[in-house]
C-alpha cells in the first residue's frame, strides 16, 4: 500500500513547507475551500474515517453536532500522546507537520472554526518547534491567517503545550488544560460538540484522524472507504515496541492482523524467542495471547474479543517476561495519572497499585487474586471517565490469562519466569 | 420562563416534577434518599464521589443522580443490589485513605462518612496497606479553621463554596490523585472572608472550627435556634453551648432561608456571649462619678423618679434596631403610654424625614420580598452601600445566584466591593449622589421608551450628561443599564442605607419603581439594612412620627436629632437609651457629648460599656440573642423566631422583662409581660403581622402611606477640596453594630481599627497594605492602617462605624452631607 | 519575573487565548525555563498578571507533573521512562546505571547540582526503548556505554 501517512517518515528535510508543496501538498486544502462545508462533511462520513485518538468515533458524524449558525467554535487537535506504547503522531508532526496543518484547516472549515489549537504533550519539545516552525510557513504562504487562499476564510492555529498529564488525552480534560484549570475530566452532558472550549462547539481530533483529511480530499471517500476493512476503512498507524526484531511505526490497512504486524513487519520476536503477550492497542487495551494473533486489527475485531484497538500502540512480550511486573507496572501509570476527581479511579487505582506490588515484591497473601478481581468489579462503569475503566481492563486482561502466575508469585514469594 | 413538567419511574413509583430537576430530588420527592458526598444544593455539580450512582434502564452504565437531570418516562432504579454494592464500594475506596481516627476528630457524631458507612457502608475493611498521609499535624490556616487533610474525602465542596457563593476562591485542590490536597496557597495562612463555609461544607473532619476545637461532643450540647444579631440579612442559625459557655453557632441546612450560610461575624462572632466584658448588674453613679452596683429594685425605683421628675416633654429614648420585636414594641408603648411622649428612636444615624422616605420607595411597609426572588430577576440592581460587607449573606446568595442563572447584576457605589466581580456592569458614584444616578437612569430610560407617567414631567428638563456629571457615573453605562432594565422580565433592586444615611435617592428611587412596574411589571425591591431589626423596629413603632402599623403619630415626637438637640438645650430630664450608643455613632461626637451630659437623668441599658454608657447616671445590664426569646423581622420581611440557648446570667434581664417592671412601677395596669403575650398584642395592632407557622413566616403589608414622594431633581456634588477625602462608615465583615468588638474571635480577625482607600489613592499617598497613615479632620487625628480596597475610587476613604476609641463619628459634621477628611502617611520619628 | 517575561506573556502569550487564565501554563513554562523551577513569588506574580488566585496557580503546577514547584532542580534534569516498553527493554538497568554513575538516588540531585535524577511515566518513545530525557532532548535506544558517553559530555 502506499504511504500517506508517514510517507516521510524520516526523511531530512521534508518539514519544510517547499518540501511538502512539492509533493502536491496543500492542494487539497484548496480544493476543500472550493467545496461547500456540508459536503466535505458529508466526504468524510462517506469515507468511513473513524478517530485514531482511541474510541474510534465516526470523525464525519462528530462534526455534523457542530451548530451551523454558532458565531464561534474551535477546533482542538489531541496531540498529547499519553496511551504507553503509542508514539505514532509525533512521527507525523516531527516529519510531516505541513499535512497535520492542512488536515486541521480542512476540518476548521468543514466545521466552521476560525480558531483552532493544537493540544500537544509538553515532553515532545521538538515536535512543538517543528509545529511552530510549520505554522509560520503557512502564515507566510497565505495557507493560515486571514483570507487564506482568497477564500475569505480565516483561521488562526495555536499551539499549546502539555506539561505532564496522561489525563489530558481525554478531552474534555484537554479542554480544561487548554482554559489554564488542572486537567480533570468534565461532566457530559453537554458534550464539546455543543459547549467545549470556552463554553463554545468545539471538535477535538488526534493528530493521525486529521491527517488523514488532505487525502480523503485528494483522493476521494470511496478510496479511503475501499482501504481494510467496511466498518473501519483506511491506513492506520501502528506503532510496535517492546520484544520484537524491529520496534517501530508502520503504516498499514486497517485489519492488517496481527501476527502479520508482529512477525512480517516488526520481524518477529527478537532472539528467537516466543511470543508471551502482546498489547493491542496501548496499555488500557487488554492483552492478547498466541491464539488471538489471527485477530485484524480494527476496532471491531478486537472488541469482539474484549479487547480494543485503542491508538494502535502494540507492545510485544516475550516469554521472558514477568506478568506480575507487567501488571505493577501499568497499575503503576494509572495510579500515577488518575487525575484525583473521582473516588472509584483515585482510590481503587491506588490500592490496585500496592495490592499488584505487593504480590510483586513476594508480599502477596492468598485471597489477593480475588481481592484484586472484586476491586475491579467495583471500579468498572463506575468512575467519571474512561481512564478508570482503562485501568481495570488491562489488569483483567493480565488475570485473565496470567491467573496461575499471580498465584506462584504469591506462594512462592518469586517470579516463575 | 416555562417550565413543563416530566413524569417518570422511580423504583415503580411514579413521580411528577419540573423539567430540569435531578434524579437526586425526584428520587427524594418519591420517598427514596439517594446517599451523597460531592453533591451540595446552590453549588456547581460534579458528579466525581459516585456515591449516588443508580440504574436508569436503557443505560449501559449507571448513571450519577446528582448531575443527571430527569427526562420523560426514565425508569430510574435506586436500591438494585447493584447499586446499593456500589454504594458500599465507594464507601470502602473512601475509607481506604481515611484515617479512621473518630475519637479525636471533631466530626465524630456528626461525620456524613461516619453516617453513610454505617448505613450503607462494607462491615469489613478489606485495605491492608500503607494509607496516604499529608501531614502528621494538623495545621492552621486562619483564626477560625483549621485543617486536616489526611480525613479529606475530595468533594470539594469547600473548594466550591469558596469561589461560587463566598468569591474568594482562596481554597484550591492542589497536587493530583491521592495526594490532592484541598488547602491553601502553599498551606500559607489564608487572607479571606473568614466566613467558615469551607467548614460547614465539609462532611468530615478535614476543614474544623479552630474555636470549637476539643471543645466538645455532639452529643454534650444543647441547642437552640436563634437569628444572628449582626445585619439584617437575618440568617437563621442554631447556637449551641456546653455547660453555659456558647461553644458553636452553625447553619443547619434544614432551617432557615440561609441553609448553610453564614458569614464571618454569624459563625463566630457567638462568643460574645461568653465575654468577661459584660455588664452583669445594675449600676448607678456616684457623685465622684463612679459606679456603684445597686439591686434591680433601687434601680427600677430611680428611674421612675427620673421619669416622673422629667415629664413627658422632657423625656425620651432611642431603642436599638437589634432588639426583638416584642421587645420594641413594648419599648415604644412604655415610651408613649407610661413616659407619655413620643420623643423616641430606633437609630443614632439619620433623620426621621429620611426614613419616611426611604420606608415609602423601598417597600418596608409592603409585605415581604425574598430574597431570592430579587436575586432571580433578570436583572438585579444593587443601589448604594458595601454589600459585601454590610450583609455578607446577602453578597453570597446574589453571587451564587448569579453564577448560576447568569442574570445580570449591575452594582451602583461609592466604593469597591467584592460583589463587583459577579456583575456585568459595577459603576461608582460620588458619594451621596444616588438620586443623581437614579435620575439619570430614568431620564435613560424616557430617552428609549415613551412613557407618560405622573413625576416624570420633570425628568423631561434633564440630561444624562448633566447628572453623569454629578454622579461621576459614564452616561454611556447609564444608558447601558437603562436598555437591559428595559428588556428585562423581571427586575430586582436592592437598596441600600446609603439613601437613609444621606437622605437621597428615595424619591428617585420610588419614582423608577413605578416606571418599571408599567414596563417590565416584576419589580422586586428589598431593602439592604445593617441592624438585625430595623424593619421591625419601624414596623413596631419606634418612630417619633408613627405607632406600630405605620399608623402616623397623633403627636408627632423628636428624632434622633431633635433629641440630641432638646439635651444640648438643656430641655431633656430623662433619656433612656436600649441597647442604642448615641456618642458612639452619632455625627459629631464632642457635641453628642455635650448633649449628653444636659440630660438630667440618662438611662443606659446594654450588654457592655459603650461610649454613652460611662456618661450614664444609671446602667442596666441587658440580654443579648442567645438569651431571649422573641421574633425579628429581617430586611425581606421574614418574620423570625428565636429561642434562647441559655438562661441570662447573674442579675443580666431582658429588656421586655425590664420595660415591663419598670412601666408596672409607674402604671399599675402596666402588665409585666412574657414575649408570647406581646406578640399577641403586636398581631393585633400590627397589620401584615399574622400567625408565624413553625419558625417564620413573611409579614404582610400595611395599608397607610407614609410619605409622599416627589423628587425635586435638583443635585450637586458634595464639596470635597482637592487631595481631601469623603468619609464613609459604616458596617465591616468582621465588624458590624457594636457586638463584635467584644467577640475575641472576630476581634482577632479584624485586628484593629483600619481606615480602607483605593489602590490608586495608595499609590498618589505611596502607602501600601498595612502601613500607618493620619486621618485628619475637625481638629482629629487618628493613626490608623491602611486597607487597601480594588474599585475604589481615589477621593473616598471608609471607617468602620463604632470603634471604640477610634471613634468614626468624631470626623462628622453634624449638619453636612458628607464629611471630609485628610489622609497623609504617618511616619515614625526618625524615619 | 523579569519585565522581558512580561512583555513576552503580555505580547505572545495571551493573545493566543480568549481568557487570561488560559496563558496560566505557558507563563509557568516560560518562568520554569529560566531558572528550572518555580518560586512562590513566581506563582504569585503569575496569578496577579493574569487575575488568578495564587493558590489556582499553585494547582495547576503541582497537577502536571513537568512543573517544579519549589523544587529546585539541578542543572541537567534526567528523566527515566519507567513504563512498560522501556521496562521491557532495559530501562530499570538504565535507571540503575545511572545511579550508580552519578551516585545518587531517584529524586536526588548530585552535590555540585549539575544533575537531579527523575523517573517518569511513558515518554512517547516506545519503539526507541530505553528512553531518557535530559533537560528538553531525548536519548533513545539505550545502552549503558551511550548513557556514559552522554554523561560524560554532560559533566
Ligand atoms: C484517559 C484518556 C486518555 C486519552 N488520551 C488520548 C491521547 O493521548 N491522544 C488522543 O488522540 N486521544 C486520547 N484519548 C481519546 C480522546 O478522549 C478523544 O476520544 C480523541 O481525542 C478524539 O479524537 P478522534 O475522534 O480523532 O479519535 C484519550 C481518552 C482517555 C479517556
Ligand atoms: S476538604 Fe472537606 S469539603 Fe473539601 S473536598 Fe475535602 S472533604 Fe470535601
Ligand atoms: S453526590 Fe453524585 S457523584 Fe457525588
Amino acid at each position: 500500500m502506499e504511504k500517506v501517512l508517514l510517507k516521510n517518515l524520516g526523511r531530512e528535510g521534508a518539514h519544510t513547507v517547499d518540501s511538502y508543496l512539492s509533493g502536491g501538498g496543500y492542494e487539497a486544502l484548496r480544493k476543500a475551500l472550493g467545496m461547500e462545508p456540508e459536503d466535505i462533511i458529508q466526504m468524510v462520513k462517506d469515507s468511513g474515517l473513524r478517530g485514531r485518538g482511541g474510541a474510534g468515533f465516526p470523525t464525519g458524524l462528530k462534526w455534523s453536532f457542530i451548530p451551523k449558525d454558532a458565531p464561534e467554535k474551535y477546533l482542538c487537535c489531541n496531540a498529547d500522546e499519553g496511551e504507553p506504547g503509542t508514539f505514532k503522531d509525533r512521527g507525523i508532526m516531527e516529519y510531516d507537520p505541513h499535512l497535520l496543518l492542512e488536515g486541521m484547516a480542512i476540518a476548521s472549515y468543514a466545521i466552521g472554526a476560525h480558531k483552532a489549537y493544537i493540544y500537544i504533550r509538553g515532553e515532545f519539545l521538538f515536535a512543538a518547534r517543528r509545529l511552530q516552525e510549520a505554522i509560520l510557513e503557512a502564515y507566510e504562504k497565505g495557507f493560515l491567517g486571514e483570507n487564506i487562499l482568497g477564500t475569505g476564510f480565516s483561521l488562526d492555529i495555536y499551539v499549546h503545550r502539555g506539561f505532564g498529564a496522561y489525563i489530558c488525552g481525554e478531552e474534555t480534560a484537554l479542554l480544561e488544560s487548554i482554559e489554564g484549570y488542572r486537567g480533570q475530566p468534565r461532566k457530559k452532558p453537554p458534550f464539546p460538540a455543543l459547549s467545549g472550549l470556552y463554553g463554545k462547539p468545539t471538535v477535538i481530533n488526534n493528530v493521525e484522524t486529521l491527517a488523514c483529511l488532505p487525502a480523503i480530499v485528494n483522493r476521494g471517500a470511496e478510496w479511503f472507504a475501499s482501504i481494510g476493512p467496511e466498518k473501519s476503512p483506511g491506513p492506520k498507524i501502528f506503532g510496535v515496541s517492546g520484544h520484537v526484531e524491529r520496534p517501530g511505526l508502520y503504516e498499514l490497512p486497517m485489519g492488517t492482523p496481527l501476527r502479520e504486524i508482529v512477525y512480517e513487519h516488526a520481524g518477529g520476536i527478537r532472539e528467537g524467542r516466543r511470543l508471551k503477550a502482546v498489547i493491542p492497542g496501548g496499555v488500557s487495551a487488554p492483552l492478547l495471547t498466541e491464539s488471538e494473533l489471527h485477530t485484524p486489527m480494527d476496532f471491531d475485531s478486537l472488541a469482539k474479543i474484549g479487547s480494543m484497538l485503542g491508538s494502535g500502540g502494540v507492545i510485544v512480550m516475550d516469554e521472558t517476561t514477568c506478568m506480575v511486573k507487567t501488571a505493577y507496572i501499568i497499575m503503576r501509570f494509572f495510579s500515577h495519572e488518575s487525575c484525583g476527581k473521582c473516588t472509584p479511579c483515585r482510590e481503587g487505582t491506588t490500592w490496585l497499585k500496592k495490592i499488584v506490588e505487593r504480590i510483586e515484591h513476594g508480599r502477596g497473601v492468598p485471597g489477593d487474586v480475588e481481592l484484586l478481581e472484586s476491586l475491579c468489579d467495583n471500579i468498572f462503569g463506575r468512575t467519571f471517565c474512561p481512564l478508570g475503566d482503562g485501568a481495570v481492563m488491562a489488569l483483567r486482561g493480565v488475570l485473565k490469562n496470567f491467573r496461575e502466575e499471580f498465584q506462584y508469585h504469591i506462594e512462592h514469594k518469586r517470579c516463575m519466569v | 420562563m416555562t417550565t413543563g413538567l416530566v413524569t417518570l419511574k422511580i423504583n415503580g413509583r411514579e413521580v411528577t416534577v419540573r423539567e430540569g430537576t435531578l434524579i437526586l430530588d425526584a428520587a427524594k420527592e418519591a420517598g427514596f434518599d439517594i446517599p451523597t458526598f460531592c453533591y451540595q444544593a446552590n453549588l456547581s455539580g460534579l458528579g466525581s464521589c459516585r456515591m449516588c450512582l443508580v440504574e436508569i434502564e436503557g443505560q449501559r452504565k449507571l448513571q450519577p443522580s446528582c448531575i443527571t437531570p430527569v427526562m420523560p418516562d426514565m425508569n430510574v432504579f435506586t436500591e438494585t443490589d447493584t447499586v446499593k454494592m456500589t454504594r458500599s464500594a465507594m464507601l470502602e475506596f473512601l475509607l481506604s485513605n481515611h484515617p479512621l481516627d473518630c475519637p479525636v476528630c471533631d466530626k465524630g457524631g456528626e461525620c456524613e462518612l461516619q453516617d453513610l458507612v454505617y448505613k450503607h457502608g462494607p462491615r469489613k475493611g478489606r485495605f491492608a496497606e500503607d494509607k496516604v498521609r499529608h501531614h502528621d499535624k494538623d495545621y492552621i490556616l486562619s483564626p477560625v479553621i483549621v485543617k486536616n487533610a489526611n480525613r479529606c474525602v475530595q468533594c470539594m465542596r469547600c473548594v466550591r463554596v469558596c469561589k461560587e457563593v463566598v468569591g474568594r476562591g482562596v481554597l484550591g485542590a492542589v497536587g493530583r490523585g491521592v495526594h490532592q490536597e484541598e488547602t491553601s496557597f502553599l498551606r500559607t495562612r489564608l487572607d479571606c472572608d473568614h466566613c467558615g463555609m469551607c467548614i460547614e461544607v465539609c462532611p468530615v473532619g478535614s476543614f474544623m472550627r479552630l474555636p470549637y476545637r476539643y471543645r466538645a461532643r455532639p452529643w454534650d450540647l444543647v441547642s437552640a435556634r436563634s437569628v444572628c444579631g449582626y445585619c439584617a440579612t437575618g440568617c437563621r442559625l442554631t447556637l449551641e453551648r456546653r455547660g453555659d459557655t456558647v461553644v458553636r453557632a452553625i447553619a443547619n441546612p434544614e432551617d432557615g432561608f440561609n441553609r448553610k450560610l453564614l458569614c464571618a461575624r454569624g459563625r463566630f462572632g457567638y462568643d460574645v456571649m461568653n465575654s468577661e466584658e459584660r455588664i452583669k448588674t445594675p449600676l448607678v453613679k456616684e457623685r465622684d462619678g463612679s459606679f456603684r452596683p445597686v439591686s434591680w429594685d433601687r434601680a427600677l425605683e430611680l428611674m421612675k423618679e427620673a421619669i416622673l421628675r422629667a415629664g413627658p416633654e422632657r423625656a425620651a429614648g432611642v431603642a436599638s434596631a437589634t432588639l426583638t420585636n416584642e421587645e420594641l414594641y413594648l419599648f415604644q408603648k412604655f415610651m408613649r403610654k407610661v413616659v407619655g411622649t413620643a420623643n423616641m428612636d430606633s437609630t443614632s444615624r439619620w433623620s426621621a424625614e429620611s426614613s419616611l422616605k426611604f420606608m415609602e420607595a423601598a417597600g418596608i411597609r409592603g409585605g415581604g420580598t425574598s430574597v431570592y426572588q430579587c436575586a432571580e430577576s433578570d436583572v438585579v440592581v444593587v443601589l448604594g452601600g458595601q454589600l459585601s460587607e454590610e450583609n455578607p449573606v446577602t453578597d453570597y446568595i446574589l453571587r451564587y445566584i448569579n453564577g448560576a442563572r447568569r442574570n445580570t447584576l449591575v452594582i451602583a457605589s461609592p466604593r469597591g466591593m467584592k460583589l463587583d466581580s459577579s456583575a456585568q456592569l459595577s459603576v461608582r458614584t460620588v458619594p451621596a449622589t444616588t438620586g443623581a444616578f437614579i435620575a439619570a437612569l430614568l431620564k435613560a430610560l424616557v430617552e428609549k421608551k415613551e412613557v407618560s407617567m405622573e413625576g416624570m414631567e420633570a425628568v423631561k428638563g434633564l440630561t444624562v450628561e448633566e447628572l453623569s456629571g454629578v454622579c461621576g457615573v459614564n452616561a454611556d453605562d447609564i444608558r447601558w443599564i437603562a436598555a437591559r432594565l428595559l428588556t428585562a422580565g423581571s427586575v430586582g433592586v436592592l437598596a441600600g442605607t446609603d439613601m437613609l444615611r444621606y437622605d437621597d435617592g428615595a424619591e428617585e428611587l420610588a419614582l423608577l419603581v413605578r416606571l418599571l412596574e408599567n414596563t417590565v411589571r416584576d419589580v422586586r425591591v428589598l431593602p439592604l439594612l445593617d441592624r438585625a431589626n430595623q424593619r421591625g423596629a419601624w414596623d413596631m413603632g419606634v418612630h417619633p412620627y408613627l405607632e406600630p402599623g405605620y399608623r402616623p403619630a397623633q403627636r408627632r415626637g423628636h428624632d434622633v436629632h431633635g433629641i440630641v438637640e432638646l439635651a444640648d438645650s438643656g430641655g431633656l430630664g430623662f433619656l433612656y437609651l436600649l441597647g442604642e450608643d448615641v456618642l458612639g455613632l452619632y455625627p459629631d461626637r464632642a457635641g453628642v457629648e455635650r448633649a449628653l451630659s444636659r440630660v438630667g437623668f440618662l438611662v443606659v441599658q446594654d450588654s457592655f460599656m459603650t461610649g454613652s454608657a460611662p456618661m450614664a447616671n444609671l446602667v442596666l445590664p441587658m440580654a443579648m440573642y442567645g438569651e431571649k426569646h422573641g421574633t425579628m423581622t429581617n430586611q425581606e420581611g421574614r418574620v423570625q423566631r428565636m429561642e434562647a440557648v441559655r438562661r441570662p446570667e447573674g442579675e443580666v434581664r431582658t429588656p421586655l422583662e425590664t420595660i415591663g417592671r419598670a412601666g408596672n412601677l409607674i402604671e399599675k395596669d402596666f402588665p409585666v409581660v412574657r414575649p408570647g403575650d406581646v406578640w399577641k398584642e403586636i398581631q393585633k395592632q400590627v397589620p401584615g403581622y399574622g400567625e408565624v407557622r413553625g419558625m417564620e413566616a413573611f409579614k404582610g403589608a400595611s395599608a397607610d402611606q407614609v410619605a409622599e414622594l416627589k423628587p425635586s431633581f435638583s443635585y450637586a456634588v458634595p464639596e470635597r477640596a482637592e487631595g481631601e477625602f469623603w468619609l464613609l462608615t459604616g458596617n465591616h465583615l468582621f465588624h458590624g453594630a457594636r457586638l463584635s468588638q467584644h467577640s475575641g474571635i472576630l476581634r482577632e480577625l479584624l485586628g484593629g481599627c483600619v481606615v480602607e482607600i483605593g489602590s490608586t489613592a495608595a499609590q498618589r499617598l505611596g502607602v501600601g497594605e498595612g502601613d500607618m497613615v493620619e486621618v485628619e479632620a475637625r481638629g482629629y487625628r487618628e493613626r490608623l492602617p491602611v486597607r487597601i480596597r480594588e474599585g475604589t475610587p481615589d477621593g473616598v476613604a471608609f471607617m468602620p462605624e463604632n470603634f471604640d476609641g477610634k471613634d468614626a463619628n468624631r470626623f462628622f459634621d453634624k449638619d453636612r452631607v458628607v464629611s471630609t477628611v485628610r489622609i497623609r502617611p504617618y511616619k515614625k520619628q526618625g524615619e | 519575573m523579569d519585565e522581558k517575561t512580561r512583555r513576552e506573556i503580555e505580547g505572545k502569550i495571551l493573545p493566543k487565548y480568549r481568557t487570561r487564565r488560559s496563558a496560566c501554563m505557558a507563563s509557568m513554562q516560560l518562568v520554569q525555563r529560566q531558572k528550572g523551577y518555580l518560586t512562590k513569588e513566581d506563582m504569585e506574580e503569575i496569578a496577579r498578571l493574569l487575575d488568578m488566585e495564587p493558590v489556582e496557580v499553585e494547582a495547576v503546577g503541582k497537577f502536571y507533573t513537568m512543573y517544579n514547584v519549589e523544587r529546585p532542580v539541578g542543572r541537567y534534569h534526567i528523566q527515566v521512562c519507567e513504563n512498560l516498553s522501556c521496562s521491557l527493554m532495559g530501562g530499570e538497568h538504565i535507571l540503575k546505571h545511572i545511579e550508580r554513575l552519578l551516585g545518587i538516588k531517584t529524586g536526588q540531585t548530585t552535590g555540585d547540582k549539575r544533575f537531579t535524577l527523575s523517573v517518569v511515566q511513558c515518554l512517547g518513545s516506545c519503539g526507541t526503548a530505553p528512553v531518557i530525557q535530559v533537560n528538553d532532548d531525548y536519548y533513545e535506544n539505550l545502552t549503558d556505554k551511550k548513557v556514559e558517553e552522554i554523561l560524560e559530555r554532560l559533566k
